[in-house]
């Protein structure tokens, strides 16, 4: 897990730090180190919320602005057609985020999914690690997020600027929610000036959801209880289950009609 | 290989291939099988228990591992490296392959259905395609053999869709899930039916492989040999004879003829050295998969065979057919927030909808002749990267959204049987060869009215149901854009189909050539039409009726004696 025991994501000055072994660590570290000195390499030529950002003129009275990100292709290889699977690669391709933005992005997924009791936040369980494994990867779909999701995060910097004259963050808590509503729903009343990121920062949502649930925490907090050896038959619904049913199956009028092996 | 004479060559090691050297390795003869993928061990390689979060992208798919990083294709998908196929101007088909011992049988949907009596004489019916050259009752009892040996789950149902199988052959089939039980009670109002789906799936021990344990999905391959697959059954059974050898790594690039042309053998590429060798033997027998065989044989060209082996009736490449694909899903709110369990089961269908539509049809009341079925999905499944983007808020509400969602989510996905037509076929690609330098297939592919037609109605019906169920279904896609690409089910067969009369088939009801004597197809290639019902079933009693038929003639010597003499007088 985690090794910021001292610091939470709601915390000023608080940096994002995957839970990979050390010897991962160093290795990123290394690729960091290398994306500095190449930024062509890095995929992102604007560090986000480092430059003014863009503002169509026509776009000037409501608001509206875009970060003018110059991204370039990733490279690396994908893991071929025939990987171990007992044993899959751990990091198969070079990781593509800088620092500033996985810790932008840790702050994001634990507003979008925070410690719930027992349940960890999104960044404890490494969710800004999948998302970085995500977008830096070589395959088409994932090229294709990639652009949606860096600008939404560069967005985010640059809608702190403009109302803060800070980063994200950098903010407060309660500074980072103002933004945080005008953008997390995306629906017919979304004010005009920010459509777009509320589409980009859905589809950053659905990522870091998904990222989530697929740690072995988020599967528990789901619910979802299959992938364990059963002796015997299957055991099909429980009462409970099949109780619901019923009660639906009326509520429906599919009662007289339900199933009979 | 040195001391082993192999009296017949069998090309491909999944659901054809491999169960003809089954057959014929338990009648005692000696078989070389050759696959053109590598060495594969279901029990060390399969990824039992793994969880989508251990993986690369959370086991999403790509263009590596096309249905998902534990899909167990090896080499594969819908291309293979350094290995194309091309598409005709205009037209569109996807071929998937896997390159591995057992091909695609590792990773298949274990759906087995049977064709019935009707599947098989669809041209007496409605005058369209061909008829099967044999009846229902005369494969009866190999779909038995065939359903005992490989182990399938189901019930007999006595719908007319569903031919019953002996007493004792079927296992139990698992209960159904909460889905499943509702789309069954909606449908039910309209009439339509669902059974219980038959599945290549232990629930029973057998041999010696383990019942299913209701745990990680079939997909991925099954080290305990529960789901059916030729790398943990039949090819490990057919080595245990003794009379069996393996040759992987080895890709036919042709079928080998005499100045007769009499079928030699074989020439085939080692990969591992890229070098070319051949191989003789009485017998070859191709069950490489309908397109890779028509393929060897439009490569086969020779003085006596001018348009390829065993096509003097012009039909391998033609009548090349898929399964019509479409589906629809929606949210169903009455099953928003229901009691968790698990759901797993054996990870695919529990309960199907059948095709219902013969007597609508017989009384001309739909505009397409042929029917479909539909496989169900929904169900708690485990968390992986299903990227939601239609969900709103943060915090606690976000999460809130989600934990409704789970499991309230139901999908049909209509399969259905297509007419043969001119426009759909595969020939040969005049310039493109692949690395090992073979001619590689160019496919033909325009569906026609009735398969529009049919996948209109099975969008309706869908919608129907689902509406029944509770859900809002918003307006259907023209079903032009709906149906799914050809090639797309991976049900392609008819390429080198079998019929009652040499001019209009190439082989024939025994899979054999009827140009070479001592040359068959056990694959898919031979169907003479392609019912919606999924081709594996019938692609593996056929390959162990036909084999047992071949042992027969090798044992009286009568495949043999019949070789030169045909030929000769063809010669003449």
């Amino acid at each position: 897990m985690t090794k910021n025991t001292k610091l939470n994501s709601e915390d000023p000055g608080y940096q994002y730090q995957s839970g990979m072994t050390r010897r991962d660590s160093l290795k990123l570290l290394a690729a960091l180190a290398a994306s500095t000195m190449l930024p062509l390499l890095a995929g992102c030529e604007k560090p986000a919320g480092s430059a003014a950002p863009v503002v169509p003129a026509a776009a000037a009275k409501t608001g509206e602005h875009w970060p003018d990100l110059q991204l370039t292709p990733v490279g690396g290889k994908g893991y071929g057609k025939d990987p171990n699977l007992i044993l899959p690669p751990k990091s198969p391709w070079p990781l593509t985020m800088t620092a500033a933005q996985l810790t932008l992005l840790a702050i994001v997924a634990d507003i979008l999914i925070p410690r719930d009791g027992q349940v960890p936040a999104a960044s404890q369980v490494n969710v800004p690690a999948v998302v970085d494994e995500w977008i830096s990867a070589p395959y088409e779909r994932q090229q294709q997020d990639r652009p949606v999701i860096l600008s939404a995060l560069a967005w985010l910097d640059d809608e702190a600027s403009m109302r803060y004259q800070a980063v994200f963050a950098k903010l407060t808590p309660a500074q980072r929610l103002t933004i945080i509503d005008d953008i997390a729903y995306h629906n017919e009343q979304t004010p005009q000036q920010f459509k777009r990121i509320a589409s980009a920062f859905s589809h950053l949502r659905g990522l870091v959801v998904a990222a989530f649930f697929a740690t072995p925490e988020g599967t528990k907090d789901i619910g979802y209880v299959g992938n364990v050896p059963i002796a015997g038959d299957y055991p099909g619904p429980t009462p409970e289950a099949y109780a619901h049913l019923s009660k639906v199956l009326a509520e429906l009028g599919l009662s007289e009609f339900a199933y009979k092996a | 290989m040195s001391n082993f004479e192999a009296e017949v060559l069998v090309v491909g090691s999944g659901a054809g291939g491999a169960m003809a050297a089954y057959e014929l390795t338990k009648a005692g003869r000696k078989v070389l099988l050759l696959e053109a993928g590598r060495d594969y061990d279901p029990k060390a390689e399969t990824p039992m228990f793994k969880r989508n979060g251990e993986a690369p992208l959370m086991g999403a798919g790509n263009s590596d591992k096309d249905f998902g990083f534990y899909d167990a294709t090896v080499d594969g998908g819908w291309q293979v490296p350094d290995e194309p196929y091309t598409s005709a101007e205009n037209s569109e088909f996807l071929w998937w392959r896997a390159r591995m011992l057992g091909g695609r049988t590792n990773h298949w949907g274990r759906y087995s259905l049977r064709f019935s009596e009707h599947d098989f004489k669809g041209k007496s019916r409605d005058g369209l395609g061909a008829d099967w050259p044999f009846e229902y009752n005369d494969l009866a009892p190999w779909y038995d053999k065939t359903e005992a040996l490989v182990g399938v789950c189901g019930t007999n149902t006595g719908l007319d869709d569903m031919p019953p199988s002996s007493e004792g052959v079927l296992q139990p089939p698992p209960l159904p899930r909460i889905p499943e039980l509702l789309v069954a009670a909606a449908a039910k109002k309209f009439g339509i039916p669902t059974a219980p789906m038959h599945r290549a799936v232990l629930t029973r021990p057998l041999d010696n492989r383990a019942a299913c344990f209701y745990a990680t999905p079939c997909g991925h391959g099954c080290s305990i040999g529960a789901a059916f697959q030729t790398t943990t059954s039949l090819i490990p059974m057919a080595k245990a004879t003794g009379n069996l050898q393996v040759l992987t790594d080895a890709m036919v690039k042709s079928v080998d003829v005499d100045d007769k042309g009499n079928v030699t053998g074989v020439s085939y590429i080692d990969k591992k050295t890229a070098t070319e060798h051949k191989l003789t033997a009485k017998v070859v027998i191709l069950a490489a998969s309908a397109c890779e065989s028509a393929r060897l044989l439009l490569n086969s060209k020779s003085a006596k065979h001018p348009t390829g082996l065993a096509n003097s009736s012009g039909q391998v490449g033609k009548n090349l057919m898929d399964s019509t694909g479409t589906g629809l899903g929606a949210m169903v709110p009455a099953l928003q927030g229901r009691p968790i369990y698990n759901e797993d089961g054996h990870t695919a269908n529990h309960l199907f909808i059948p095709w219902w539509g013969h007597q609508a049809q017989a009384k001309k009341e739909l505009k397409f002749p042929r029917g479909y079925h539909f496989e169900l999905g929904g169900r708690f499944s485990e968390p992986g990267a299903n990227i939601d983007t239609s969900l709103q808020g943060y915090g606690k509400e976000l999460k809130q959204q989600v934990k409704n969602k789970y499991g309230a989510y139901v999908y049909f996905a209509l399969r259905g049987e297509m007419v043969p037509n001119e426009h759909c076929y595969m020939d040969i690609d005049p310039s493109v060869k692949d690395k090992w330098g073979i001619p590689v297939p160019r496919f033909h592919w325009k569906w026609s009215e009735h398969e529009l037609n049919q996948v209109a109605h099975g969008l309706q019906t869908a919608k129907a149901i689902l509406t029944e169920m509770g859900a809002t279904v918003g307006d259907l896609p023209k079903a032009e854009d709906a149906i799914l690409k050809g090639g797309q089910i991976i049900h392609e067969v008819g390429t080198t189909r079998m019929g009652a009369s040499p001019k209009d088939s190439v082989t024939n009801q025994w899979g054999q050539t009827w140009d070479c004597p001592n040359l068959f197809v056990m694959d898919a290639g031979v169907f003479a039409s392609n019912p919606h019902k999924n081709c594996t079933l019938t692609i593996m009693t056929l390959a162990m009726r036909n084999s047992a038929w071949l042992a027969e003639q090798l044992a009286v010597g009568s495949l043999m004696a019949a070789v030169t003499p045909l030929i000769a007088e063809g010669a003449v």
